[in-house]
């Protein structure tokens, strides 16, 4: 009986490789398994190498493995890349002969004929079909009913149901000509409804449970996917998105949709959150509830634009001219990713600052399963909002909390003057004077403190392991996912993941780490969660393991380093 | 397009009691003015309308009108204003900026604009410098020419707002005089009820700065075509291409002669009835007062979007 089984399509960009994997993926989901996928694109539309990785097991899995069970090459450049990674008693189908005993010979050609006489087509036509015939080869081995396997095909071609009829053909053709050698008998599970979703998925679908109205986004990889994921629901849910000219028009449209009292966002990746800037100060100052969804990609420059980096983290808390409040929140699976999308709408309208929710490209493209949200634990809170008329109105009006009450455009009596100049409490710019800009400083950059005290702790950090463990692991965002599967092996370690880079929670963080062995484990090249660490706490990392050549963790080499007797200052992870 | 008052707001409300720290003057002033008197013609309730200004003298000019106002960042007026616009559509939305603001710095947002035709109206302040960094060549300052202000003579040929504009999709284009206030007026009003994107591009002397094009320049110079028979309407399609290329004939007129007036008013489908096509229910529910959430409780429920990955 195996635990986990591991799958992978690989091939050229445009052969069907992820469409592989998806249906294969969404087959195990409903089969009741937990499923964990890992996709490494090529940044090009067709021809260059590409693959997809798909772990299924009983038990709830958040990183991909290096072990490979089943390999569907789709060409000969997949066999020889990856035939190294395939286990010992693996199987890889495909279609020419292979000296290696592992092949499955599924009669490829054959069952193509098939089909195509059945259908009244050339052979030619059936070519592009062929992943699916590795597919039902696979899920034969596996031991899976074909008819679970038809029904998602189905599914994904339910406009074209020729295509999907043709598909299904060639399923019936494995299940009955294939005769496999070996076959992989996974531990049994029993059903549980699951989503099988990405981050993208689960930011959007936190947007419109949210309130979301408008949405703003210039194309860009690995964000573009939510705001496409959105554009798809709008017409149901009500709200618009809009794809601007440039990021610069999107964060300023974000910002003055919010301005006029709507719930309002952008996404983008490090290029695009770049030319936001201005913006994001100007937001700062202007106290607009704007919130910005930030996937990471490996820069800098253009980078590698479908390769996965944690290199933006100094980058965002940083960035815009001048000293103004931001809130910056982490997720780092998909559930934390839908409950953050909620509260950051919350904290951005209750705050009046911009909100930071800071992805990746693991969190975007990598999809697996996430049970249903609980809907019932979603609150709004939209803060000193005024909706109806008011009278002696001032939109900077200084207050106890620092917070003014917040009129939009269209509500009698409420008047609002934004300035981005420093401003009086109406608005107005023609001050310059010194006292006020002290007070204005100071009811801005107070909310900070406020956010920080009335922020709920497990938005702050988490904490993983045996409190009295002496080692303490300190990381951030998807890299968790691999850390916490590997204390299922490693068990003298105990994680901390910070959730809230800002305002920074230097009392939960003293609290777990104080007197512990720290060891930093981040996708990036320098460790910056280590340099935050060590400027809001004073504690240093004893280890910074950390990875950065484009592809995220893997179990096994987090397995590896953590079981290391000694650890260096510096510990590079490689495994692509 | 105007939602207008059933009781008209006082006269003066439209302004507000804010010093205005323009030089002594300035072709700014004959702007605030026209659009204020605007405003009380056309009785929009204040709280309706919102201005938008980038950065730069006439930018200000959002702290002078008694309005919602947006006084955003450097470029990027005429781009907020789109999205107050889309965000709430009942408001008349207004966005002022000099040509260094829309054509320099935020020319990307100007073509932009015309593909959209947001039902807004759009004032651009023209007056061939950037005034308030004292006085460098805006996009609009002729070619060969040199201001005072300027240390040579400037190299660039200049941008036609008007021809750019035409270019872009803008369904209103015109143009205006700052010291025409009665012209000026009357053509934003014009602007305002126009239903789509209409560019008033005003021709607008910097009393400080620029000492070619001064009151002196405009005056002689500047003549209505629409009094010389230009007809600008547009009713459809056929039409509106066999008015572009004239239009953008005329705009290309300067020199002795400078031609103001109404270029083109063509009436296509704003970006609110395309925004329909594609949100059944968009601007038929006021996405700002309509309640996003029941005593904390979200009114949206995405079970079925959770259901739709199962």
């Amino acid at each position: 009986m195996m635990h986990d089984l591991n799958l992978m399509v690989a091939g050229p960009q445009g052969s069907g490789i992820n469409f592989t994997s998806d249906t294969f993926a969404k087959v195990m989901t409903r089969e009741g398994y937990q499923v964990f996928t890992n996709a490494e694109l090529f940044s090009t539309i067709k021809g260059e190498h590409s693959y997809f990785r798909v772990r299924v097991c009983k038990d709830i899995i958040r990183s991909y493995s290096e072990r490979i069970d089943i390999l569907i090459p789709l060409d000969a450049k997949s066999v020889l890349l990856h035939v190294k990674e395939l286990a010992q008693d693996g199987a890889i189908i495909y279609e020419d002969k292979l000296e290696d005993p592992r092949h499955a010979a599924v009669p490829y050609k054959d069952i193509l004929q098939t089909v195509a006489t059945k259908f009244g087509k050339a052979l030619s036509e059936l070519n592009v079909m062929k992943n699916t015939v590795a597919l039902a080869g696979a899920t034969k081995m596996i031991g899976l009913d074909k008819e679970k396997l038809k029904r998602v095909i189905s599914e994904n071609f339910a406009s074209r149901p020729k295509i999907a009829d043709m598909n299904n053909a060639i399923v019936d053709e494995v299940y009955a000509e294939f005769k496999a050698e070996r076959t992989f008998d996974l531990e049994p599970t029993t059903y549980k409804k699951r989503m099988f979703i990405n981050s993208t998925h689960a930011v959007g679908m936190g947007k419109v449970e949210a309130g979301l109205k408008f949405q703003s986004y210039y194309p860009i990889t690995p964000a573009s996917d939510e705001s496409n994921y959105l554009e798809r629901v709008m017409g149901k849910y009500d709200f618009i998105v809009e794809q601007t000219e440039d990021e610069i028009a999107a964060i300023n449209m974000a910002i003055a949709a919010a301005n006029t009292g709507l719930r309002s966002a952008t996404s983008t990746s490090g290029p695009g959150f770049s030319l936001m800037v201005e913006a994001l100060s100007y937001s700062g100052m202007t106290e607009t509830p704007v919130v910005i969804f930030y996937y990471q990609r490996a820069g800098p420059a253009t980078g590698m634009p479908t390769r996965h980096e944690q290199g933006d983290l100094k980058y965002a808390l940083s960035a815009g001219h001048g000293e103004f409040p931001r809130v910056m929140i982490a997720p780092g699976d998909h559930k934390e990713a839908f409950y953050d999308t909620i509260d950051a709408f919350n904290i951005a309208e209750k705050y009046q600052l911009p909100v930071i929710v800071l992805l990746d490209k693991a969190m975007a493209m990598s999809n697996y399963t996430v049970d249903p949200f609980d809907l019932s634990k979603v609150k709004i809170d939209r803060g000193k909002l005024i909706l109806s008329e008011t009278k002696d109105y001032l939109r900077y009006r200084f207050t106890d909390d620092g917070i003014s009450p917040r009129s939009v455009p269209g509500v009698k009596g409420g008047l609002i003057t934004v300035a981005g100049d420093e401003h009086d409490e109406d608005g107005h710019i023609f001050t310059e004077d010194a006292d006020n800009r002290i007070k204005m400083m100071d009811k801005r950059m107070n909310k900070m403190a406020s956010v920080l005290r009335e922020a709920p702790p497990d938005l702050k950090v988490k904490f993983y392991g045996l409190p009295t463990n002496k080692k303490v692991i300190v990381s951030w965002g998807s890299s968790k996912g691999p850390i916490i599967d590997a204390m299922e092996k490693v068990k003298d370690v105990s994680l901390l993941q910070i959730r809230m880079m800002e305002p920074f929670p230097v009392e939960e963080v003293m609290k777990y780490l104080k007197g512990k062995t720290i060891i930093d484990v981040e996708q990036n090249y320098s460790g910056q969660l280590a340099d935050l660490l060590k400027e809001k706490t004073g504690l240093e990392v004893s280890t910074r393991i950390v990875k950065f050549n484009g592809r995220p963790i893997a179990f096994e080499e987090m397995v590896e380093v953590l079981s290391k007797p000694k650890l260096g200052k510096r510990e590079v992870l490689t495994y692509d | 397009m105007i939602n207008t008052a059933s009781t008209p707001p006082k006269p003066q409300s439209y302004k507000t009691n804010v010093e205005i720290d323009w030089c002594p003057g300035c072709g700014d002033f004959g702007i605030l003015n026209s659009l204020v008197l605007a405003l009380q013609e056309l009785k929009i309730p204040n709280e309706n309308v919102v201005l938008t200004g980038g950065i730069g003298c006439s930018s200000k000019i959002p702290h002078y009108v008694n309005v919602n106002t947006l006084h955003t960042l450097h470029g990027r007026s005429l781009v907020q204003a789109q999205a107050v616009k889309m965000a709430n559509p009942r408001l008349e939305v207004i966005s002022a900026s000099g040509d260094g603001d829309g054509l320099g710095i935020g020319s990307a947002h100007f073509v932009a604009a015309g593909r959209r035709n947001v039902d807004m109206t759009y004032i651009l302040f023209d007056n061939g410098v950037y005034g308030l960094t004292k006085g460098q060549a805006s996009p609009t300052l002729p070619y060969g020419e040199m201001p005072k202000s300027i240390e040579t003579e400037n190299i660039k040929f200049p941008v036609n707002p008007l021809f750019l504009g035409l270019a872009s999709g803008f369904t209103f284009v015109s143009r205006s005089y700052s010291y025409n206030i009665k012209h000026l007026k009357e053509t934003l009003i014009r602007a305002m009820k126009h239903r789509g994107l209409s560019l008033v591009d005003v021709m607008q002397p910097c009393v400080t700065y620029n000492n070619i094009n001064t009151k002196e320049f405009y005056d002689p110079r500047l003549y209505d075509i629409e009094k010389e028979g230009w007809n600008p309407v547009a009713s459809n399609e056929n039409e509106y291409k066999q008015k572009v290329p004239q239009a953008v004939l005329k705009s290309l007129e300067w020199g002795d002669k400078i031609p103001m007036g109404v270029f083109l008013d063509y009436q296509t489908e704003t970006y609110d009835q395309k925004l329909q096509k594609l949100v059944p229910d968009y601007g038929k529910k006021n996405y700002v007062m309509d309640p996003i959430h029941s005593n904390g409780k979200p009114l949206n429920d995405v079970t079925d979007l959770m259901n739709s990955f199962c």
